[in-house]
Order: C-alpha cells, then structure tokens, then sequence
C-alpha cells in the first residue's frame, strides 16, 4: 500500500528520525562521558585530601581528636570547603566527625580491612537521603590506629548534570524543528522539476505524442528519469503511427475485395446476362470473399500472436521435426518445380526449441513458402543448420530473384508488397512475413534476411540446447 | 422409405436464414427457420427437429443460454452451431454446453452440408462399407488401393487420403477449407495451402482422369472441387 504523505514529507520524516536517533545517541555518550569525568576527578580530589587531612589530624590534651585549622591561610577559607570527614577507631568508635556532617554517620560500620589497601571508594546513602562518594585510609596518630573516611556530597555533581540533560532535552527538539523545516524546504526545491516534469507529462495525449519533457541536466536523476520517460514515448509514437498505417493499410485489404465484389454484382444485375456469365460473376465473388476471408484471418493470427502470453502454450519439442513437417506439406510444390532441397548440419543433432509450435509452424510454413514460391524451376533450396552460443540457426536460402537490400526490412512489414511482383512477399494479402516474425520474436527469436550474392537468405535464430532425454 | 430427416434453423439474420434454407432445402431435408429463441422454442417442441442449426448470436437470448435449456430439458436433438466468434475457447465452450459440432463463420456451404450430413448419418444410417464406387473409379478402404477400369492406380498416401475423402463426399462438393482442415490437418487458418491442394489435386487428376475419357474430379469454380459422375 503507497503511503498517504508525499514524498516531500516522507523525505523530510524520514531525515529528521534519523537525526534525531543521532542526537539522542550523540547526548548519552556526552552525558556519560561527563559524569564519569566529573566523578574521576572528585574521587582524584578525594585521595588528595585524605592525604592532606591525615597530616592535619592531632590528639589534643584531652585525648579528643582534632583537626587542625590554622591550616587555611584566611578564616573564611575553611567555610568553602566542603569535606565530608569521620574518623573510626579500628573497634568502630567514631574519633572525629566534621561538623557539615551533622552528626550523621558516614558509611556505617566498618568494613572488613577497610582502607587497608587502596581507598575503598564507594558512593553511602547519608540519613538525610543524600548520597556521597567517599574513600577510607588507615592511619596512625600516637600508636592509635584509625580509619579515616573522607567524602563529598553528590548533590551538588547531581544537579549540574540534571542541568545538563534539561538543556540538551529542550536544544534537541529545537534542533529538529529546524532541521525539519530545512529539510521541507531543501526537499520542495530538489522535487520542482519532478512536478514540472509531471504536469508537463499530464499534457501528452495521443494527439501530441511527438511532444517531449525538458531535460535540464541529463546527468542527474531526473535528467535520466526525463530521459528515459522521453524514450518511452518515442516508442510509443512510433508503435501509434505503426498501428495507424496497419489500420489504414487493413481497411484498404479489405476495401480492395469489397470494391470489387460490389463491382461484378452491379454489373451483373445491370446487364442481364446469360446463366453462364452469371456463374462467372458468382464464382469471382466467391474468391473475392475468400481473400477478404484470408486477410482477417491473417489478421486475427496477428492479433492472437501479439496478445497471447509468452510462455503460456509453449512447450519444448525437436525445431527439426517441425521444418521436415512443414517441407513435406509442401513436397508436391517442390517435386512440381523440381526443387532439390538440401539440408546441411553442423553437427548431429535434432535441437530444441521451447515455442508455440502450432503458431511457430505457421512461421515455417510462411517462410518455406516464400522461398518455394520464388525459387526457379530447377534449382536449389538449401537449409543449413548451426548451433552457436545456446542458439539455434535455421538459414533457408533460395535461388529466386532475391529481395533489394532497401526491402530486406521492409518485407516483414505488414500489408508489404514489393515493387516487383516477382517479389511480392508471404502469401496474397503480404501478410505472411509479418506474422512469421510476430511468431519468431514471441518464441524470443530472431528473423531476418540475410545479405548474399543471388538468391534470398532468411536467417531464423532461436534460443535452444541439445535434446535432453527424460525417463 | 424413411421420412425427409428435418431440421431447425435459429438464426437472426434474415438473409442468412433465407438462403439456408433455399440450399438445405434444395439438398434434401424438411427445413424449419426461427428468428428469435421463442419462436425456435414454439418450433422445437412443435416439429420435433432430427437437427439443430443454431446461431450464437441472437437478440434478446444468448444461443448457449438456449442450448442449456435443450440440454436440462432433454429434448433429444442434434446441434451444430454456426457462429463468427470462432476462436478455440468459443469452440471448447460450445462443445462442452453440449453442441455435437461447431461451424465458424464464414463457412462454405458445401462444408455444412457435409456436417449436417454426418450429424445425422449417425442417427440415421449404418456406417459406409469399406468398398466406395464412383462410375467405373472403385476405392478398397481396408487395403488403402484404387482401381479405375479395373486397373490399379498408383497413389501416394496423401492421393489416396484425397481420393477417398473425396469419394465419401461423391456427388457434393467439397471447398478447399474443408480439404486443408480433413486431409491435410491444417489447424491454423493462415497456413499457405491453398496451392499446395490445388498441385495435389492437378496430380491426382493426371492418375485417375486424364487416361480416360469419362471425367470424374470436377473443379467448381470459387468453391471448390467434386468428385462426380457426369450428368449425360
């Protein structure tokens, strides 16, 4: 089923999805990457401090766990940092909590040679809900060993990402709509020609077929699409001036015996003749009628070769035993004219031929015909047989007056007669040929007249193999 | 005596029909004509017809349609249609509905009555003998020989074919179509034959008449050929 949205929108859909899929993928990895980033350094920063911490920590004269302020080079200084710190005793009593922490525990109880190796980094949930990545080192003060926990809130490293994905979730729509409107816009410019091409192609009845599209730049696709759609209806025109000169060429085959049947029956009523010369009018219409009789059949041969499917009553049979069936029908034409007909074969072998072979023996019959019917007393009709490239070639080649090389093609159209009535082709209404080939392009052959020195050559050529015995 | 074997003609065309039935007439048999499917109908059941010419194309009713009907009812007749729309589906059609032969328009004449004649020969009579006798020219089926005169003559197959053909048709005559269709077994319409028969038939004239005084194979001029005793 076709889509309901035009092209132009189906383009423009389809490039906006695909881009935004691309921003999406494009924000995930930039959102990611961030946070780990921003997570390595806290944790860098982290391992630094516990560092400078454990060299801040003292036991004061009451024994109490202090850390050391005057570390900061202003007062203010130490209000800025926002250190989370809690120092345990190895049984777990807490030695020192900073005040930001507020009393809550940081990490709960000890770990199992927590801060023994390495520094344990790990994110705590603090009891006011919040989360902290913190790290753990082991040191001693005075033969007290202890584990200092050190961390930082993740709030505020939270929040800003949160920021980040808010900006990039209202920058990519954004973006899209402007791609979007871009894309209508580029695509509408890059589709013109096309409805240029189509309302031109609107305009081209069968009155003005001779009419072609424009073709501004052969080279891209709608340069080839015009090309290609102007091919089509060169074809097209010729195959109606054909069809129009074969119906002014039928009408006048089939005038020509009515003329003349009209003709002798008004003669014959005016005159009042004798018996006798009545019969001779009778007998003249009736073969009158029997010409008429032959055109329209030729013609509805034509009709049923030309729309008949390909393949439908086709069958494979010997192309041999064809020519041999139709050369003996004719055998008392050629024993008249004492014809000698020689056969000539490449190699053994009876090919065959995948064709209609009712229809296929008609284009045989026509052409052997032909070549009879020209052949002079005496002489010879040789048939060669080749088989080349998957092909099968029939050449029949006669002795007769031969056909003018302006003829050659000439001949096979239809109603054709040649200017010499010595060369007048296939049987009465000069149908003959045409049908042949009709019938020899359908079995997705060839048929042609050949050029040679005296005589006529018609060449027929098939797709066909060697026989295939089947069991 | 057996009475004249009658037949039905269903055909629209009053000029077709007139002068089917001046020449069935002329050819032996009781001829009845309709122009509409009612009128054939009244006339079926009222003549009792031995055979039925039947047109396809008729006003009002479709000839099939009308032979369905024969055919549910029954009504023990013979059928040959005549038609214009001869392809071979129309054939097969016709055939299949329960025609017992089917004619294409144009036909020759000579050609119907030589069906009519075998329609009912069918009912009507025993087969041919195997012996075929016209004048002093005998004809043995069974051995495939003829004689003239009481001395053999040498013929081809296709010759005797020909002969005999033409023999079995004695004193009618007999239209190229009907020789290209019968002896030759041409199945297509646009084969180029016609002089292949008319060679054919100049030899057999050279073996069987030109010896003798009596002339037997007559060409009748634009419909064909008979093989004939002379009228004295």
């Amino acid at each position: 089923m076709p889509s309901p949205l035009r092209l132009r929108t189906r383009l423009t859909v389809w490039y906006v999805s695909v881009l935004a899929v691309l921003l999406l993928l494009y924000a995930a990895l930039v959102f990611a990457f961030q946070y780990a980033v921003l997570t390595r350094q806290m944790l860098h920063d982290e391992v630094q401090d516990i560092v400078t911490a454990e060299g801040l920590l003292y036991f004061d004269h009451h024994g109490i766990l202090e850390l050391q302020q005057n570390y900061y080079s202003r007062p203010q200084s130490h209000l800025l940092v926002d250190r989370l710190m809690e120092v345990l005793d190895l049984s777990g009593r807490v030695l020192y909590q900073s005040s930001n922490l507020h009393g809550m525990p940081l990490g709960g109880r000890l770990q199992d040679g927590e801060g023994q190796t390495g520094f344990n980094e790990r994110i705590v949930r603090l009891q006011d809900g919040t989360h902290a990545l913190i790290v753990s080192h082991i040191h001693a003060i005075n033969g007290t060993t202890m584990v200092i926990r050190l961390g930082y809130s993740l709030v505020p490293l939270r929040e800003r990402m949160l920021q980040f994905l808010i900006l990039l979730l209202i920058a990519a729509p954004m973006a899209l709509v402007v791609a979007g409107a871009a894309g209508q816009v580029i695509a509408r410019r890059g589709l013109r020609p096309l409805e240029k091409m189509a309302a031109h192609a609107e305009g081209i009845t069968a009155s003005n077929l001779d009419d072609r599209l424009q073709i501004d730049n052969p080279n891209d696709e709608l340069g080839q699409m015009a090309r290609a759609f102007n091919h089509l209806l060169e074809r097209l025109e010729q195959a109606f001036q054909q069809m129009r000169r074969f119906t002014a060429d039928a009408a006048h085959e089939l005038r020509t015996p009515l003329a003349s049947i009209r003709t002798m029956s008004e003669v014959a009523l005016e005159q009042s003749p004798s018996k006798l010369q009545y019969n001779d009018a009778l007998a003249n219409i009736l073969e009158e009628t029997a010409r008429l009789n032959e055109t329209i059949d030729g013609l509805l041969l034509l009709a049923r070769a030309e729309t008949s499917q390909p393949g439908l009553e086709q069958i494979d049979f010997p192309v041999r035993e064809l020519v041999d069936e139709a050369l003996s029908v004719l055998s008392v034409l050629t024993e008249e004219k004492q014809i000698t007909i020689v056969q000539e074969n490449d190699s053994p072998g009876n090919w065959i031929v995948r064709a209609d072979r009712v229809l296929l023996r008609v284009a045989f019959m026509n052409v052997l015909h032909n070549a009879v019917k020209f052949s002079p007393r005496n002489s010879v009709l040789r048939i060669s047989w080749t088989h080349r490239n998957g092909n099968v070639r029939i050449a029949f080649q006669d002795q007769g007056p031969g056909i003018a090389p302006e003829e050659r093609e000439k001949v096979f159209e239809r109603f054709f007669t040649g200017r010499t009535p010595a060369t007048v082709s296939g049987t009465g209404a000069g149908l003959g040929l045409s049908i042949a080939r009709l019938i020899v392009d359908r079995a997705g052959g060839h048929i042609w007249f050949e050029p040679v020195q005296s005589g006529a050559r018609c060449v027929m050529e098939f797709p066909g193999g060697a026989p295939t015995f089947q069991t | 005596m057996a009475a004249r074997p009658k037949i039905l003609i269903i055909e629209d065309d009053r000029r077709m029909s007139d002068a089917l039935v001046s020449g069935i007439e002329a050819a032996g048999y009781d001829v009845n004509a309709a122009g509409t499917a009612e009128e054939g109908f009244f006339l079926l059941h009222q003549c009792h017809p031995d055979l039925l010419l039947l047109d396809l194309t008729l006003p009002q009713r479709n000839g099939l349609d009308i032979l369905r009907q024969i055919r549910s009812e029954g009504t023990d007749v013979r059928v040959l249609i005549l038609t214009s729309h001869n392809t071979v589906e129309d054939r097969v059609t016709g055939l299949r509905t329960g025609a017992d032969d089917f004619l294409g328009k144009p036909f020759s004449f000579a050609e119907l009555l030589a069906r009519i004649d075998a329609l009912l020969r069918r009912i009507l009579q025993p087969p041919a003998s195997t012996n075929l006798t016209i004048g002093d020219l005998t004809l043995e089926t069974k051995t495939r020989t003829a004689a003239r005169a009481g001395e053999p003559l040498e013929l081809t197959a296709r010759e005797f074919d020909l002969l005999l053909y033409l023999a079995e048709n004695r004193d009618r005559t007999v239209s190229r179509e009907m020789l290209a269709k019968d002896v030759w077994r041409e199945t297509s319409r646009y084969t180029p034959i016609d002089n292949v028969i008319d060679v054919q038939i100049a030899r057999l004239r050279k073996k069987i008449d030109d010896p003798y005084p009596i002339k037997l194979l007559q060409t009748v001029r634009g419909i064909g050929f008979s093989l004939r005793e002379p009228q004295p």
